[in-house]
């Protein structure tokens, strides 16, 4: 008998998503530890061994056991000033931790892969020093059999941007959990994403941004697309805390939902402290528009192309978040990839 | 080109064309004007094949085949096009790619070539011209943020690309002012040919001061109540519907 309690609904923070369904315990306990290949690395990036004292943000509950159980990690740095780009891949699954430093000044652009297709648990810890720049693409690829847990706690330090975009094709269970601090003044941190959800999958995005100091700003942009028997979740949760003034945070999350046995669950929560802030969120879930539908029709549009059109459209803006042109273009062959398959 | 007889439909159960016969040749442009209610957006909607209108007697035949047999897309690859009374807005579709995508689509259908981004642009930029479309508005996402001229404009855009064998225009004429108006009539007018068929569906005679009509066809309550030449707008400006539909009766 294995000894771990996996997340399950009935803890708040999980209340979409249950682990228990999708892995036994003893899987969990006895996972290798995760094997990464630094795909590419330009610029001034470095790759080391992980360090004895690992800064620490915070994070939850399958992160302790990743910390835990794996043996090693990656961990690539960028020092003072310097720019770099790299591409790190997740070759095999189990357990795994990475550290990303980007120090003062310095800039990163990071594209994050994975070849993984059981189980992975992997905790990231990042750290953006004063006016650091971290621009973080990720994608997960659809795979029908993976259960993948994942936990990103990003420490922003003044004037330090965070842009990230998590782009996940769909697996039996995938949880990813942001744990967002912006810890000085002027610190930026933009989140986006995009799920599209075939039968059987389910997937979870859950956010905690904390405005820990004023004059800070996040925003965030995820859109879910599920169709037939699957399960989308987005749970956000912005915290601005006492005597933060000055913070601004906007919060987009939409679902289309493609058929009666697809469920998407969207839960915004704000949590403000401070007197003198901004502070937007929107939520909505919906079908495909039979009007744009006909409207495509009518001028010749095939329905499984006028489909797929209006697939694209509803992911557009969430997509339009990525900066880099090369990166963004090749996330959109995947994106448009994904939907013929979805409408096909 | 169309041939409708005794055309029943039915929009969530309830009867609101009920017999309407009409027939249109090549190189006519006919004219159904109506009051609110009478059935003028279903007739449109139902040549066109939108969801709900359910054709309960009667028939569609079109160039001699069974239009009702059609999803809509297959409607426009054979040559009918709906210029809708209003168009659909669809963010995160570009103009553009919307109009590229459609026209090859429609190509497809006829087993013609498609054409490359560069030749869509350029035809596209040939006829937007006389219709003042600029390229900023091509740019911009489909019908969003568009006025209401600006909305009618693409749709007779569309109409000059696509150049289908039957064009229905479904209130074309409403929201517009008369510069717009004059703009899109000079639109219509320029695509009429011996190989093209016309319905101009509108409630106003003003319109057809514009694009004058070979027939008029007054519709009342789902039917045809009246038909004649394009002298029969006029008398209905003057006469009113009401007394029109009395006289008829």
């Amino acid at each position: 008998m294995s000894a771990l309690v996996l997340p399950n609904r009935r803890i708040e923070n999980w209340k979409y998503t249950d682990l228990r369904n999708a892995i036994d315990p003893a899987a969990i306990e006895s996972a290798p530890t995760a094997a990464w290949n630094v795909a590419s690395i330009s610029g001034a990036g470095e790759q080391n061994d992980l360090p004895e004292i690992m800064p620490r943000g915070k994070h939850g509950a399958m992160a302790e056991y990743a910390t835990s159980l794996a043996k090693s990690g990656v961990f690539l740095r960028v020092a003072r000033g310097q720019k770099a780009s790299a591409h790190l891949q997740l070759t095999q699954g189990g357990h795994g931790r990475a550290l990303i430093v980007v120090e003062e000044g310095a800039s990163l652009m990071l594209r994050q892969t994975s070849l993984a297709e059981g189980f992975a648990n992997i905790v990231f810890d990042i750290v953006l020093g004063q006016d650091a720049a971290l621009s973080h693409v990720k994608e997960a690829p659809m795979a029908a059999n993976a259960v993948r847990v994942a936990d990103y706690s990003v420490r922003i330090a003044p004037g330090g941007a965070y842009a990230a975009h998590f782009a996940d094709f769909g697996a039996k269970l995938s949880r990813t959990e942001l744990h967002i601090a912006l810890e000085g003044e002027g610190a930026e941190a933009h989140l986006s994403g995009v799920g599209i959800l075939g039968e059987g999958r389910h997937a979870d995005v859950t956010t905690r941004i904390a405005h820990a100091v004023g004059n800070t700003q996040s925003t965030q942009l995820f859109k879910i697309i599920a169709g037939g028997k699957s399960r989308g979740v987005y749970q956000g949760k912005i915290s601005v805390a006492e005597g933060a003034n000055g913070s601004d945070s906007r919060q987009t999350a939409k679902g289309l939902l493609l058929g009666e046995r697809a469920e998407i669950d969207l839960k915004p929560e704000l949590e403000i402290l401070a007197d003198d802030v901004k502070c937007a969120h929107g939520a909505a879930v919906g079908d495909l528009d039979p009007e744009s539908l006909f409207y495509l029709r009518s001028r010749g549009v095939a329905e499984p192309e006028a489909r797929a059109l209006l697939m694209r459209a509803f992911l557009e803006d969430a997509v339009a978040e990525i900066a880099d042109e090369a990166v963004r273009t090749e996330l959109w062959s995947r994106v448009e990839a994904a939907l013929a398959e979805l409408s096909a | 080109m169309l041939e409708i007889r005794d055309l029943h439909v039915a929009v969530g159960g309830k009867e609101i064309l009920k017999g309407l016969s009409l027939s249109t040749a090549a190189g006519e442009v006919h004219a159904i004007m109506g009051p609110n209610g009478s059935g003028k957006s279903t007739l449109s909607y139902v040549l066109a094949g939108r969801e709900g209108y359910e054709i309960t007697g009667g028939s569609i035949r079109y160039r001699g085949e069974d239009l009702a047999a059609k999803a809509p897309e297959e409607r426009a690859g054979v040559g009918l096009f709906l210029a809708m009374q209003y168009p659909v807005e669809i963010p995160g579709v570009t103009t553009m790619n919307f109009l590229k995508t459609a026209l090859n689509a429609q190509r497809r259908a006829r087993g013609e070539k498609e054409i490359d981004a560069l030749g869509v642009l350029r035809l596209v930029r040939e006829k937007a011209k006389a219709l003042h479309i600029s390229e900023e508005m091509l740019k911009r996402a489909l019908n969003v943020g568009f006025s209401g001229g600006e909305k009618k404009r693409l749709e007779i855009l569309q109409l000059a690309l696509f150049e289908p064998a039957l064009a229905i225009l479904d209130e074309t004429d409403s929201g517009l002012d008369i510069d717009a108006l004059k703009v899109v009539a000079d639109g219509v007018n320029a695509l009429r040919a011996p190989d093209r068929a016309m319905l101009v569906i509108t409630h106003y005679q003003r319109l057809l001061n514009y694009i004058v009509p070979d027939r008029v066809h007054v519709l009342s309550a789902g039917r045809i109540i009246k038909e004649g030449g394009k002298e029969l707008a006029h008398e209905l400006e003057a006469k009113g519907y009401a007394q029109i539909v009395k006289d008829a009766a």
